[in-house]
């Protein structure tokens, strides 16, 4: 008797393109929800390629969004912390129903309010198209809720946090 | 004649290579058409760019499909991510029933949160609607007894 056996090998850039997808889309879904005027396509993939390269090369720590309104202050901030596994074991999943039923905790901000978006490092990392150095505003006093896991991929997973 | 074409996202493709690939397969199946021409096919669909990317990479499309309605085709286009999206058999080619295109509309889902950003971005556009097309039809139905989804196109765009 023969058998046959399939077996998926997963790569690091298949868990980059995941956890970068998931972030991306977490974030667009925020900005709509605020009401923020998202940048255009260009920026976007900028922005998401950045991201992947750095979680392949494993460098990233965390993806911060900033809410800047219209008289400075800057709230809320969404960070999404990037956790890197020992091991390529694991599946493709997400929480994207458990973050849109977190919606409902996110307070509105006034129009007018734009937003930035941050990453901070673990170790070296290689410099990307349309990033550079910047310093990222206080969470003193900003009150902080885990979203929990937002997405788990065979070699990371990636969390959510709002501070208001 | 309804069809419907899966493509992979995420960790196949990113967000960006999902749209352009669903840009390639509308504008090769309404290329077919001698009535339509691919260059308005592409200028058209240019002010999605931007939404596509976020619909797509907030998984909005993997229960909400974008559906293009030509002549006697109506085609629904949903996305795939996870590992299924790696062993996703797609098919790429043009969709059967593009040659008869005259006229065509694209309704993209209102999707919450993102259901305000996607009527502020198709309106105005010609081929673009934020519309139910499903209740487009049942109007065109209940009109003239039959559908006729060149005329649903027509009535999305005069709506928007």
């Amino acid at each position: 008797m023969s058998t046959a056996t399939a077996t998926t090998t997963y790569t690091y850039t298949h868990t980059a393109t995941y956890l970068s997808d998931v972030i991306m889309g977490t974030i667009a879904d925020v900005l709509a929800l605020l009401g923020i005027t998202p940048d255009g396509a260009t920026r976007w993939d900028q922005d998401q390629s950045a991201i992947a390269a750095w979680i392949e090369e494993r460098s990233l720590e965390m993806v911060v969004l900033e809410c800047r309104r219209p008289d400075g202050k800057v709230r809320p901030i969404f960070e999404f912390p990037v956790i890197y596994k020992a091991t390529g074991e694991g599946e493709f999943e997400n929480s994207r129903a458990a973050m849109a039923r977190a919606h409902a905790k996110i307070t509105s901000v006034p129009s007018g309010t734009t937003y930035r978006l941050f990453c901070t490092y673990r170790s070296g990392y290689t410099p990307q198209p349309g990033w550079s150095p910047g310093t990222r505003a206080s969470t003193d006093g900003l009150r902080s809720t885990s979203f929990g896991t937002l997405a788990e991929a065979p070699h990371a997973s990636a969390s959510a946090r709002y501070l208001r | 004649v309804q069809r419907r074409r899966e493509i992979a996202s995420a960790p196949k493709r990113s967000a960006a290579e999902v749209w352009q690939t669903i840009r390639r397969l509308f504008g090769d199946t309404l290329d077919r058409s001698s009535s339509v021409e691919r260059a308005d096919v592409d200028a058209a669909l240019d002010p999605l760019d931007g939404v596509a990317r976020m619909l797509i990479s907030a998984g909005h499309l993997e229960g909400h499909p974008l559906v293009l309605v030509t002549g006697e085709l109506w085609l629904e286009i949903t996305t795939v991510s996870g590992g299924s999206a790696l062993s996703l058999q797609e098919n790429l080619n043009p969709v059967p029933g593009g040659a008869g295109a005259s006229d065509w509309t694209l309704y993209v889902p209102q999707v919450e949160p993102m259901d305000k950003l996607v009527r502020t971005t198709v309106k105005g556009h010609d081929h673009l609607s934020a519309d139910e097309p499903t209740a487009l039809v049942q109007e065109a139905a209940k009109a003239s007894g039959g559908v006729d989804l060149d005329a649903v196109a027509r009535w999305a765009r005069e709506a928007a």
